[in-house]
């Protein structure tokens, strides 16, 4: 077949696609509105059917970037010939037309696994999810087929493609994208449930619980994508950091406290049978979120160091979240009724207060930022000028919630559900307190006096001092109940519940990343010099000795690099080789920085430039504890992980759910 | 994060009552707090877009004040000191010039990019000294994620 041709069977699947979405939204309200099965199971094997088309197109796609179709337009400005074949694959995500394909494409598989996990047609939630989210696939399938279609072909195949952006030929930004997508899409899922049970007025803890490990699951990929966004920034941007406050990071940022707050709160609807109301709103809020994200990330609506070429799918997006928004808030109105909170807040000192509070402080950041973020737009409207709101704003207004946010961690681990009693809470209280008080003289000492940093470090050391406790307690409990030896009554602890201890770890990791970026931002120092061969610049306890120059060819790139030797007090410890590199295809150039991780800080180097008589200027920041940041992260990942495995609590309390709903019944 | 089960419901006292508004009151005091910090600190942190015509036209009022700039850039302006790491350019719209110095390393992009948006102060001489830049290339790359 010739291009033309495999171009049409590519839009023809996303045509179809969408026509079978539209479809499968009516057959689905239509089986339950006029109670006639056959529509639903007609709308099941529809959803089949848009995986299907889904796949099909990405599939062609792939084909097309794999076998240099460069009269493919997507194909021509995303890949080119001296491009790694892993890079050529990646490119499927990696421009707007192809992440769109990619986000559907998701979605039709969730929904398809939604269908797995829910097999028969006892769910009387099932119909109104999938019709949801095939109105979801519509909507994205409308975007690929009226706005901008992947297959669009050019008159003639150029010789070459452009290839894919230099900076994003790196592993961390082909991980990236993916991540944040199964993070973004995967909150579709909860929220389809939830938007069925306020259809169908089934509004008990089920949705939730059938829903929990999806909103974790998207959760974890959301944190994962933050990750590998930041790691890129670090080491690929060259700047020394890994957070700007831009919009796209902002994007990403934004829905991920709304789902921090939204698994937290849920918790009390679990226990308690409170927050029905408010945790409709925070999925509702997640999952219009990610969608304002992806518009956000993919419309180049906002002036942003991303900038994404500009669109015209503003319209399709602020319908589709008007849409939504309108709808699910009439239903939350009709169905108050059935909202009714099952019990009341018993006492300010109780967990469940905390929880509210983390609530509230979350959110905070979320409008805080999330209004940082569309003030350029609002302006725009309003005075009819773009006015950017600049990075202090979300360090001023952000650090103390976060800060709150952290104590808040500690504090609530100290407190138990429903009624606290001050007594017991002054005695957990104590050790905690007194491990912040020596962290602080112990800092002070060691010369430490940003006072932000100090009170910062002093409240991660409070908390983790309160975590730690809560393991050692739960340990020694377990060693003289059970006779275990130390590790294993550890593990067993973790093992036996696993959600309370997955939770705590997830904190833990929170508490680690926290010192990490504390130190990284109030600790950070830097030098910039123009050193000739053999000079040297001191920062720290670093002396870096520049040697010479060199050159090297890459496949598609020609590469600079400084030799750099690394002295400690005086001791030879390292070598290094910052370098910049030159891709001819793209006729651009790209800094690759030089780190040295250490547990106390990183030492940054960049190759800032070099002149004709062999000298090159440094940029050399050191980046104090960084690398408790990706390792907060590891373990926080670990902890989520560990939250979402099986729970052998989970599945007796459910047998006695349904055992009581059986004896209701009958 | 227990799986216990939810206990029985309890009736709800008038302590409980209590609870409830002074918990309502206490977030609407904490929103509160919120919102005043945040509209404090956006006064002194807006930075607003001018064209380059807009930065003619006003100039006597704009000097002092942090502003973004965005313009088409002469690649033929561009001088990099790379030892002092002083980059120098002219940002060009019909026939108004407008001087732009950063201090600090040169965005690898510089060389390819078809506009700048500079974050910056101008001062009275006319040149733009810019805290920040921002290089925008040419359509065919999709993302461009520089900054200094």
């Amino acid at each position: 077949m010739a291009n033309p041709q495999i171009a049409e069977v590519g839009n023809l699947a996303l045509v179809l696609g969408l026509a079978a979405s539209v479809y499968v939204v009516f057959a689905a309200v239509f089986s339950q509105i006029k109670r006639r099965n056959e529509f639903f199971l007609s709308a099941r094997n529809g959803v089949w059917l848009i995986a299907g088309l889904a796949t099909l197109a990405v599939v062609i796609l792939e084909w097309a970037l794999i076998t240099h179709q460069f009269r493919f337009e997507y194909v021509a400005s995303h890949v080119s010939r001296d491009q790694p074949l892993f890079y050529t694959i990646t490119a499927l995500w990696g421009g707007q037309q192809g992440s769109l394909l990619f986000w559907v494409w998701l979605l039709s598989l969730f929904g398809a696994i939604v269908l797995l996990q829910h097999p028969g047609e006892s769910d009387p939630l099932i119909p109104w999810v999938i019709a949801f989210l095939a109105f979801t696939s519509a909507f994205f399938f409308s975007l690929l087929v009226f706005v901008s279609s992947p297959f669009t072909l050019l008159a003639q195949a150029p010789a070459d493609g452009i290839g894919l952006n230099p900076l994003l030929q790196d592993p961390g930004m082909i991980i990236h994208p993916v991540t944040q997508y199964l993070g973004y899409v995967g909150f579709a899922v909860p929220f389809a449930f939830a938007f069925a049970a306020l259809v169908t007025g089934k509004l008990g803890y089920d949705w939730i619980r059938t829903t929990r490990r999806w909103a974790l699951f998207a959760w974890l990929f959301l944190s994962l994508g933050l990750l590998f966004g930041m790691r890129w920034a670090y080491v690929e941007l060259g700047w020394g950091g890994y957070w700007g406050w831009d919009p796209v990071e902002n994007a990403a940022l934004i829905p991920w406290l709304t789902g921090t707050a939204y698994l937290h709160s849920v918790m009390i609807q679990e226990k308690r049978g409170m927050l029905k109301v408010w945790n409709l709103v925070l999925i509702l809020l997640t999952f219009l979120l990610t969608i304002l994200g992806t518009f956000i990330t993919r419309s180049g609506v906002i002036q942003s160091v991303h900038a994404f070429g500009v669109s015209s799918m503003g319209p399709f997006f602020l319908a589709y979240i008007a849409a939504v928004l309108v709808v699910t808030v009439y239903f939350i109105y009709v169905r108050l009724d059935k909202l009714k909170e099952e019990n009341r807040l018993d006492s300010m000192l109780s967990r469940e207060a905390t929880f509210l509070l983390n609530n509230l402080i979350l959110l905070g950041a979320a409008v805080a930022t999330l209004w940082g973020t569309v003030f350029p737009l609002i302006s725009e409207v309003i005075v009819g000028k773009q006015i950017t709101v600049a990075a202090p704003f979300f360090n001023q207004v952000n650090g103390p919630i976060f800060l709150a946010l952290v104590l808040l961690m500690g504090v609530c681990t100290l407190i138990g559900w429903r009624r606290a009693s001050p007594r017991h809470l002054v005695r957990n209280f104590m050790s905690p307190a007194a491990v912040a008080v020596v962290t602080m003289v112990v800092l002070m000492l060691i010369g430490v006096r940003d006072p932000y940093g100090l009170i910062a470090l002093v409240a991660a050391a409070f908390v983790l001092t309160t975590i730690l406790l809560e393991f050692y307690r739960g340990t020694r409990a377990r060693m003289r109940m059970y006779k275990e030896n130390a590790a294993i009554a550890q593990a067993q602890l973790v093992n036996k519940n696993r959600r309370r201890y997955g939770g705590y770890i997830v904190h833990l990791g929170v508490i680690l990343a926290v010192i990490g970026i504390v130190g990284s931002t109030f600790f950070q120092t830097s030098a910039q010099q123009n050193l000739a061969p053999g000079q040297t610049v001191e920062l720290g306890p670093y002396l870096v000795q520049f040697d010479r120059l060199t050159v090297t060819r890459e496949p598609n790139a020609q590469v600079i690099g400084a030799d750099l030797v690394v002295f400690e007090n005086g001791r030879q410890i390292d070598t290094m080789r910052p370098l910049k590199a030159y891709y001819p295809a793209a006729d651009q150039m790209t800094t690759e920085v030089a780190v040295r991780t250490t547990m106390r800080d990183d030492l940054y180097v960049i190759l800032a430039g070099w002149n004709d008589d062999g000298s090159a200027t440094l940029k050399v920041i050191i980046n104090p504890l960084v690398l408790w940041l990706w390792v907060g992260f590891g373990v926080f990942i670990l902890g989520t992980i560990i939250t979402m495995l099986p729970d052998p609590r989970e599945a007796k309390a459910l047998e006695r759910v349904r055992a009581e709903k059986a004896w209701v019944g009958a | 994060m227990e799986s216990t089960l939810r206990r029985p419901p309890v009736k709800s006292t008038t302590a409980a009552r209590g609870n409830s508004i002074k918990f309502i009151a206490g977030g609407i005091v904490l929103l509160g707090v919120i919102a005043f910090v945040m509209f404090n600190t956006i006064q002194a942190n807006t930075v607003y877009y001018y064209t380059l015509s807009e930065v003619q036209t006003q100039q006597a009022s704009l000097v002092g004040k942090t502003i973004r700039v965005n313009g088409p850039l002469d690649k033929t302006s561009i001088r990099n000191d790379q030892k002092n790491l002083v980059l120098e350019f002219n940002l060009v719209q019909d026939g108004i010039v407008l001087p732009v110095v950063y201090q600090g390393v040169a965005p690898d992009t510089m060389s390819s990019g078809e506009s700048v948006v500079a974050e910056g102060k101008l001062d009275s001489d006319g040149v733009f000294r810019a805290q920040s830049i921002l290089v925008k290339c040419p359509s065919k790359y999709q993302e461009s994620p520089v900054q200094y």
